[in-house]
């Protein structure tokens, strides 16, 4: 059973980095040891170090960060989106977002559908975290498997939900149906449930990350922790209080906050599944609103307009959060 | 490594309960897809349902490969996904040496820099992206499309090589360079052979991001016959009746590739796959 092993997820901070000449306080003017050829003139180094990042920052310059500044130009502007043409009005795209109900409507929906798709993502990622961090016969293999619907491509998680969860043929109804649960089919992909349907499976999809990232984390907690707690008398539930989570707050700390981001930009999961069933505008959640007024109404204006609303809004929150939870903020 | 030390057997089978559930919720769906993708249409609407297709056939296959698009979309995929492996790999491996192996002024705010854009979500990043790609003149290429994906995946992929490459040690370099090598003989012979798994963690990651995408392709290209997998998948559903058979064999075979490459990871770089 050789089994996946599995290293610190480094989204943020690579753990195999050893610490940078800068850490080093001593020597600021003599050559610093590590720098290879040492002797080289400084405006040689400066050269040659500027030209080989010059790719990558040139790419992240013109391909990220400029259209993101772009997108707030583009706000200001009213704007179709495959035409040239373009005019200048100000804030007016905000003004009538302010007023626009579907804004309204779906900024709530997003934050409904973020809210409960984080929550179970996290607490069913620490939970399978514990379950797969003890020992147990097939170990690996369950490790391997759990990660699969993380590595699918959207589309395919999509029609493999759809597929289940058809009304008429669906496997879902059936089971209900089969075992007495419901009298009749539930038309999971209709107005009523399409919320729930999506929710679910997209913690389908994510938890998976949560997982990999908790028991990264978990593998790395000295055995001697638990054995004291133990000796002292402490059950499973008050070690996992006490041991484990004062452990693992750095980072659950990283892992929700990525996430949340996640979540709350999702565009893929969530287009696809209201998209074709009839009720997709029950799950018109805030980056969908901002994809439709682009590509469907043509207002690219607009479209960006939420964009930066999107951003400002995540901003904010970061910060929040960031104030909120200092103390794990230093530890993760 | 027995950490909550389960004594009494029942704690011992609700684990095995646990561990039970955990593979099956995530293998059921997948093995309900392969099991669909080879029944004959007939079967695939029967009720009660089969688990086990009762007259297996590759019809769904041999369907997806002569009356859709599917190998078209298939090769525009692979071309893609190994053209932007290709561009991170050589624009984040001279990045990660700059980062690691020269000394110049801003280099940590550069870095920095660079790593907040792994932030920006694609949909905030893709509407002003269509707007620009328009005006540039290149909408509806391959070439926009390797550009966004490598773009995408730099911030990420930069400080995973930069990682591997900080542990390398300078002198097999210094050594190299002594011997008379040129900075990139030495780079090419010396420091990216020992930072291998890095390079395997950047590709995969990178592959996996751009065989997945959805969003970025579905915006910047309109023309059907230069459609990757995700996008051309997803317009067989436009048909008035939904074939599944045919629908679960093209889940199947997008899926392979993924989990072929996935299978190749083995740990390194997983947990970075953005979603």
């Amino acid at each position: 059973m050789t089994g996946l092993s599995y290293p610190e997820p480094k989204p943020e901070k690579p753990s195999g980095a050893r610490p940078r000449p800068e850490s080093n306080p001593a020597g600021a003017s003599a050559p610093r040891r590590g720098w290879i050829p040492a002797t080289t003139p400084e405006r040689h180094q400066q050269l040659w170090g500027l030209l080989t990042i010059a790719p990558a920052l040139f790419l992240i310059l013109a391909l990220t960060l400029y259209p993101v500044a772009y997108s707030l130009w583009l706000s200001l502007l009213e704007k179709h989106s495959f035409f040239p043409q373009e005019r200048f009005i100000g804030l007016e795209n905000y003004f009538y977002l302010w007023k626009d109900e579907e804004f309204w409507t779906s900024l709530w929906l997003g934050t409904v559908y973020s809210i409960w798709t984080i929550f179970f993502q996290i607490v069913l990622g620490v939970a399978a975290a514990l379950i797969l961090n003890e020992t147990f016969v097939g170990r690996g293999l369950v490790r391997a498997i759990v990660l699969f619907p993380y590595m699918i491509p959207t589309i395919v998680a999509v029609i493999l939900w759809k597929w289940l969860l058809n009304d008429t043929y669906g496997v879902v109804n059936y089971w209900l149906l089969a075992f007495g649960i419901m009298r009749d089919p539930i038309s999971w992909l209709g107005a009523d449930h399409i919320m729930l349907s999506v929710i679910v499976m997209s913690v389908w999809q994510f938890f998976p990350f949560v997982l990999l990232s908790i028991l990264a984390r978990l593998q790395t907690i000295p055995p001697e922790l638990y054995e004291a707690a133990k000796v002292d008398g402490a059950s499973a539930v008050r070690r996992f209080i006490h041991v484990t989570l004062p452990q693992i707050r750095g980072i659950l700390f990283v892992v929700i906050l990525l996430r949340s981001i996640w979540m709350f930009t999702k565009f893929d999961t969530v287009w696809l599944m209201g998209e074709g069933a009839g009720a997709g505008r029950f799950i018109r959640t805030l980056p969908v609103y901002a994809y439709m007024r682009t590509l469907t109404y043509y207002q690219a204006g607009l479209g960006a307009a939420l964009a930066v609303i999107m951003f400002a809004i995540l901003v904010v929150c970061t910060v929040v959060y960031f104030r909120m939870f200092r103390e794990e903020a230093d530890i993760g | 490594m027995n950490h909550l030390r389960l004594r009494r057997p029942s704690t011992r089978t609700l684990l095995y309960l646990g561990a039970a559930l955990l593979a099956l919720q995530a293998a059921f769906p997948f093995l309900w897809m392969v099991s669909t993708s080879f029944k004959p249409p007939a079967e695939v609407f029967a009720q009660p349902p089969s688990f086990i297709p009762q007259d297996p056939t590759w019809d769904n296959f041999h369907r997806l490969f002569t009356a859709t698009g599917f190998l078209v979309y298939f090769k525009n995929s692979l071309i893609v996904s190994g053209l932007a492996v290709l561009l991170t790999m050589v624009v984040s491996a001279a990045g990660a040496y700059s980062l690691t192996r020269y000394r110049y002024l801003g280099r940590e705010k550069i870095a920095g820099l660079i790593l907040c854009t792994y932030m920006f979500a694609p949909i905030m990043v893709v509407i002003p992206f269509f707007i620009l790609v328009k005006k540039a003149g290149i909408e509806n290429t391959h070439f926009a499309l390797v550009l966004a994906f490598t773009s995408f995946c730099l911030p990420f992929t930069l400080w995973l090589m930069r990682a591997f490459f900080a542990t390398i040690p300078l002198e097999l370099e210094e050594a190299a360079l002594v011997d008379g090598a040129g900075r990139l003989r030495a780079l090419i012979y010396v420091v990216l052979p020992l930072a291998l798994p890095g390079v395997i963690a950047t590709s995969i990651f990178t592959f996996i991001l751009a065989w997945n995408d959805y969003i970025f392709t579905r915006i910047l290209i309109t023309s059907d016959e230069l459609k990757t997998l995700p996008v051309g998948v997803q317009d067989l559903f436009h048909s008035a009746l939904i074939d599944w058979g045919l629908i679960m064999a093209a889940g199947m075979m997008i899926t392979i590739p993924a989990l072929l490459f996935f299978l190749l990871i083995r740990g390194w770089g997983a947990g970075g796959v953005k979603g």
